[in-house]
């Protein structure tokens, strides 16, 4: 992080104060950063030699999202309450969506709660409690376009989430998973 | 001559080897800011097809693809190193994904080595082709299919005419024509047939 850089990384100007980035990663797209509520000095930490094409961030008050280095994310939607963890060398396609949070409540009564809370004339209520958990995707994880992962799910090293996966529970390492929910498949040709 | 479109908000043109047909529609040239066939003929827009915003024709130096006659286009991603074609009448809804390929390295050395040249250039070339540890397998969509929302198409796939695939489907086999599949992996539920009609 303390490498200097002389051109700028980010195409829609200075970064906000809650993102940190590393030497020679580029960041695309005007809506990247509209959505960190955190602001917290490393709220979004991005390591060196990343892309990110067109990715948008949500963070919460109290969330972080992590970035490696070498990795390049295309259209991705990277939504975080908790705490969401990307290593090294990680290629994430178009469409792709990963989530650390429900957002809502599951129970009806809460979710009626906090619906009246995110109003905007909610006259500000606090909201109910919502389940989150971390996610972390490991060095060398591929995903493919449209592919989601949702809370608390771990992506070990070099695993291979097939285009559209609904990853739902943990992928071990160098695993090849596909469909919704995923399940282990073999490796494409 | 180079091919601006009137009130584009992204600042290129429309590729030289792009042919486009009588009354087709392109609502910008970001649409081809990945466009990196070399093919004098590399991909034919049909008569009064229509691209819009959102769509990404993300073509690689030795591609093709055709799009038919009044074939709609929502915000489609095409992912071509082979051929990826689409037959006429096609309806194509939004953050539909074609791909003939990868674009990835199986082998995880080697997709760090592409990472670190891709880092080095940011040139979208270094992902293409991944020949040949990525060898693409084109892709056919037949006549009048309607492909729905968030849907991924992938190498290989040959889809007959007529069908329609539901929303956030992943198509990984062949599908016949006139039939309505869905799921992921997508499955044919039933055949589309006279039933269809008279609705209105």
């Amino acid at each position: 992080m303390t490498d200097v850089d002389p051109q700028p990384c980010w195409d829609g100007g200075p970064l906000p104060p809650s993102v940190r980035v590393g030497a020679n990663t580029r960041i695309n797209g005007q809506h990247a950063f509209r959505r960190i509520s955190a602001s917290t000095s490393d709220a979004l930490v991005i390591g060196s030699n990343t892309t990110l094409d067109g990715v948008q961030f949500s963070i919460g008050l109290n969330a972080r999202i992590t970035i490696g280095n070498y990795c390049c994310f295309t259209a991705a939607v990277i939504m975080s309450e908790r705490s969401i963890t990307i290593g090294n060398y990680v290629l994430i396609g178009f469409n792709v969506v990963i989530a650390d949070s429900d957002f809502h409540p599951i129970d009806p009564a809460a979710r009626i709660a906090d619906a009246m809370a995110c109003s905007p004339v909610g006259g500000q209520r606090a909201r109910p409690a919502v389940a989150a958990a971390p996610v972390v995707v490991e060095n060398d994880v591929w995903i493919g376009p449209g592919a989601v992962v949702f809370k608390g799910v771990h992506i070990g090293r070099g695993a291979w989430i097939a285009p559209g996966s609904m990853v739902t529970r943990d992928v071990p390492a160098g695993c090849c998973v596909g469909g919704n929910p995923v399940r282990p498949m073999e490796l494409p040709a | 001559m180079t091919r601006r479109i009137d009130g584009d908000w992204y600042p290129g043109a429309i590729p030289d080897s792009v042919a486009i047909g009588a009354g087709a529609f392109i609502e910008t040239s970001s649409s081809f800011s990945r466009f990196r066939s070399q093919r004098p003929s590399a991909m034919r827009l049909g008569d009064h097809a229509s691209a819009y915003a959102g769509c990404m024709f993300d073509v690689g130096p030795d591609a093709q693809v055709q799009i038919g006659d009044w074939t709609l286009l929502n915000g489609l991603w095409i992912i071509a190193e082979s051929q990826v074609f689409i037959g006429a009448y096609g309806l194509i809804s939004w953050n539909v994904v074609v791909m003939d390929c990868y674009r990835a390295a199986r082998d995880i050395l080697t997709r760090r080595q592409q990472l670190e040249a891709f880092a080095a250039s940011r040139d979208w070339n270094i992902f293409n082709p991944c020949r040949p540890v990525d060898t693409p397998h084109p892709v056919m969509i037949e006549d009048n299919v309607w492909i729905g929302f968030d849907c991924c198409i992938l190498p290989g796939v040959h889809i007959g005419s007529g069908s329609i695939i539901g929303a956030r489907s992943v198509v990984n086999t062949d599908i016949p024509p006139n039939c309505l599949a869905v799921g992921n992996p997508a499955r044919v539920v039933r055949e589309l047939g006279t039933e269809d009609q008279h609705h209105g």
